[in-house]
């Protein structure tokens, strides 16, 4: 730590020297530890060692950054004189804005020390159990790893951040099949701090893993209908999620002015069952962001309250352009409420629709509308699961699906990162062939 | 540029062993003007170095963020060292791959460097254009982006290479409002291989480019939704590009046929119409050199054209040594790497459709209800096949003519049924490759093709 911080001040003070008004930097060393499954067998074993140094400058609010993986006092000062340049190219903007000290805190996040032989063990115990217990199971690709971090951000206005961090993450991708049978990819992750229980047992891989062995002879919907769609933790994120930070929420789509939720603030924009907030301090998330790439200290914050927009995802920069107020953090630590039912309940009342686990669909389009394929999907008919179905798809409207909320499971997803339920929406087009 | 600090270093290699040794460099360059605001003005320069030793039938992989001989022999040793706890704990005993020709050194020129100034000053220009000549936007986005690789490799097995791998493109974003006020936005790329100063001379020629897609974005606000169902389209040259990477491509990448992909059943067998002909493209393709030409991948395998439709039958697969060697097939120089840190992956190069004998004039005036699919914003697929793509620009066909523009909307299918119902083939070939490939690491592709008329599912409101 003590070589980073060196480096961060010789950064710091050189960007001064070249006439810098603001500089800051991020100074990190990471190393990284992963086994790779391929085809249902181990295959290669990887150690990294990398670097990474990133540096923000301002110049007469323009602002130019560089990032290189040397730490050489050459090439550090030769990338602040190439950050001092590319601000000088650059157009001055009032708006950019960073955080000010004095401030200098220290953390330590997750498990930063690997234990490399224990993480070898899950991962061979948790191939060995999904070939055991689900055989129908062919695992594409597993990759799991250790990842341990340290890192120094420092800026000109007296704001130091040291952590100290590190976690285990798994990552399965996995299809059933049974002869010339195939049923969808899926894919499962987990990030975890310790490895002190069969990582089968953590989030939903269990659950998915059986899911998608029923998939195996999925049927051919006919015809459209419109219905509701219960959408699983992943299909949730990709369709509602993604299209909030992306089309309404987010920076860009405030800036440009294109989001239709720009002068909805403190308005009803979803079901009063719906919460969405983003919590890096939430017990749940195992390396949470602890400060803003703006060098502000990370905080909780609810984007959506009791079905009000009660904030923006915006950036200090973002904020200073709109004329807004500055988000509490910019993690991707999604927290939605859970609800009092369970999955199997909101299924049992539903007459006919659709239970979706993941979402094959185009980006998210400025005005919510989407629509997509229905992957790993099960029909729902009269209060249980039909059966599996194939090339279904599903498409809807966002800012309309939010205020057309069925229910909401008490079944949830939790991660590492995030923590999301199963919710059911009303007004969904399904549609087959 | 990467002096040859690893020559000496091949003296270390196991006797036997198959080893790889890659000193590397990535540079980016990124201007983004929101509305006329620099909202990012970045370079990045990352390098090290990595090795990748197979030992048993499994491998072991280090790097280091240092491009030095230390360094080189520090990832060395580290590499065997994993390649050993592997064989140790999981080995499989097969063995070691068989030698393959081509063992002359391979080298590059060197590529030039524009310093910041030149994309900020061109992405200006653009922007003033756009602002100027595109009265009834909400939003413009003008991004200069360059990404481009550098490679010095020594392998015990194959060609040592010094590669060099620049592109550089401009994306231009317009945005606009619907009459009911919804927003609409379109996005078009220029540029190809090649670093930024040499793609980008001259301003004024982007203007045509420009001035069309704005004139799609004042069709599309008077857009309508696609009727959902399966219906007779024409793709694209850019629908069949992503067709043939998104769909095919990838279920004959030979790591998802051993992972389960549906072309594990299908080798040799009619996978689509005989009009169709699928080929992934080294360097050359029609007498043209590709939009992103490979001439040595990171295995040291010389590259070369795989066919994997011929005549509409599924002919083969894309190979590492590793995998050619399972199969029985030739390595044809697909394993690829993104940075210094990442093992190469079997990757597509230049993925592309033959083109055929039709007229697109003749393709549109025989539909006499359908869509004709010009853009894609993105793709998906699944290794069974079943592909999504998102259309951003298409047109309906009525009586065989074009009619009104669509709105934002997705296709599907299964790539092997939806292939077989291809009864014509456009003339002209369309290339693309200012896109990433996603899989564990993100890759530059090319991707092309003619228009196709066929059948797919597409959806509506």
């Amino acid at each position: 730590m003590e070589r980073m911080n060196a480096i961060a001040k010789t950064i710091l003070a050189e960007a001064k020297k070249l006439g810098a008004d603001y500089a800051q930097c991020t100074v990190s060393e990471s190393e990284k530890k992963e086994f790779n499954v391929d085809g249902g067998q181990f295959s290669l074993m990887r150690t990294l060692f990398n670097r990474n140094i990133v540096i923000t400058v301002l110049k007469e609010q323009r602002k130019g950054t560089v990032q290189i993986n040397r730490f050489d006092e050459d090439s550090v000062k030769a990338a602040v004189a190439d950050a001092v340049a590319a601000s000088d190219s650059g157009m001055a903007d009032p708006a950019w804005e960073f955080a000010r000290g004095p401030v200098d805190e220290s953390f330590e996040e997750g498990a930063p020390e690997c234990d490399t032989d224990r993480l070898f063990m899950r991962t061979k115990e948790l191939l060995e159990t999904i070939r055991e217990k689900h055989p129908k199971i062919l695992m594409e690709q597993m990759i799991t790893e250790h990842d341990a971090a340290r890192t120094v951000f420092m800026s000109t206005n007296d704001v130091c951040y040291r952590t100290r961090s590190g976690c285990y993450s798994f990552g399965l991708m996995y299809s059933a099949h049974e002869g010339e049978k195939s049923s969808s990819f899926y894919g499962s992750d987990v990030t975890l701090k310790t490895l002190d229980k069969p990582v089968i047992e953590c989030a939903l891989i269990e659950r998915e893993l059986t899911a998608v062995e029923q998939q195996l002879d999925p049927m051919q919907l006919e015809g459209k209908f419109i219905g509701p769609a219960v959408l699983a933790p992943m299909a949730l994120a990709e369709i509602v999620i993604e299209t909030v930070m992306g089309s309404f929420a987010g920076d860009m789509s405030l800036i440009d002015g294109t989001s239709i939720w720009k002068d909805r603030l403190g308005q009803e924009v979803a079901d009063p069952a719906f919460s969405l907030a983003f919590e890096p301090f939430s017990e749940d998330v195992v390396i949470g962001e602890r400060y803003t790439g703006e060098g502000y200290p990370a905080e909780n914050y609810d984007l959506i309250r009791n079905g009000k927009l009660t904030s923006f995802a915006l950036s200090q920069y973002g904020a200073n352009k709109t004329g807004g107020r500055r988000a509490g953090n910019q993690s991707g630590n999604m927290m939605i409420a859970p609800g009092k039912k369970t999955l199997e309940q909101l299924i049992g009342e539903i007459e006919r629709g659709i239970l979706v686990m993941r979402f094959s669909g185009g980006q998210p389009a400025p005005s919510g509308e989407f629509s997509g394929v229905a992957k790993n999907s099960f029909l729902i008919e009269n209060g249980k699961i039909a059966g599996a179905l194939s090339e279904t798809m599903i498409s809807g409207c966002v800012p309309e699906m939010l205020k057309q909320i069925r229910g909401i499971s008490s079944d949830v997803m939790k991660d590492g990162n995030v923590s999301l339920p199963y919710i059911a929406f009303e007004g969904i087009t399904i549609s087959g062939k | 540029m990467l002096q040859d600090l690893l020559k000496e270093q091949k003296a270390l290699f196991a006797p036997g062993v198959h080893t790889e040794l890659r000193g590397q460099n990535n540079r980016n360059r990124r201007v983004i003007l929101l509305s006329g605001d620099v909202v990012a003005n970045v370079r990045s320069d990352v390098s090290g170095v990595s090795a990748r030793v197979y030992r048993n039938g499994v491998w072991g992989f280090s790097s280091m963020a240092e491009y030095t001989k230390e360094a080189a022999a520090t990832v060395l040793k580290a590499a065997t060292e994993n390649a050993e706890f592997m064989d140790r704990h999981a080995g499989n005993g097969k063995p070691t791959f068989p030698p393959i020709a081509g063992r002359a050194p391979f080298e590059m020129e060197m590529f030039s460097e524009p310093g910041q100034k030149v994309y900020v000053d061109f992405a200006r220009e653009i922007d003033a254009y756009v602002a100027a000549h595109c009265p009834k936007l909400t939003s413009r986005k003008v991004i200069a982006t360059e990404d481009s690789m550098e490679k010095l490799l020594k392998v015990s097995d194959g060609m040592d290479a010094h590669i060099l791998s620049p592109r550089s493109y401009i994306y231009v974003f317009l945005s606009a409002e619907t009459p009911a006020g919804a927003p609409v936005e379109l996005f078009k790329s220029f540029g190809g291989s090649g670093t930024f100063d040499v793609n980008f001379t001259d301003p004024s020629a982007l203007q045509n480019g420009i001035d069309r897609l704005y004139e799609q974005l004042m069709q599309k606000r008077e857009g309508v939704y696609a009727d959902a169902g399966e219906k007779t389209v024409i793709l694209g040259g850019m629908m069949t590009g992503m067709l043939s990477h998104e769909a095919v491509g990838h279920t004959v990448e030979a790591d998802l046929v051993l992972g389960g992909s549906v072309a594990a059943h299908n080798l040799n067998k009619r996978v689509a119409s005989d009009l169709v002909t699928l080929t992934d493209f080294a360097h050359d393709a029609f007498g043209e050199v590709c939009p992103l030409p490979v001439f040595v991948d990171d295995e040291g395998t010389e590259a070369k054209d795989v066919t994997l439709i011929r005549d509409g039958i599924l002919t083969g697969y894309m190979n590492s040594r590793e995998s050619a060697q399972h199969f029985g097939m030739q390595p044809g120089g697909n394993a690829r790497a993104w940075m210094f840190s990442d093992e190469p992956l079997i990757r597509m190069r230049n993925t592309a459709v033959h083109p055929g004998s039709d007229k697109l004039a003749d393709m549109i005036s025989s539909i006499d209800d359908g869509y004709y699919l010009i853009e894609s914003g993105n793709g998906q697929a699944d290794t069974t096949g079943e592909f999504m793509f998102g259309v951003t620009m298409g047109y309906e066909i009525k009586g065989g003519k074009l009619g009104k523009a669509l709105l934002d909307t997705t296709i599907s299918g299964v790539a092997f049924d939806m292939l077989k119902t291809v009864d014509m083939v456009g003339d002209e070939i369309v290339w693309c490759s200012s896109g990433f490939c996603g899989k564990k690491q993100p890759m530059p592709v090319g991707m092309g093709g003619p228009a196709l008329r066929c059948k797919v599912k597409i959806g509506g409101r």
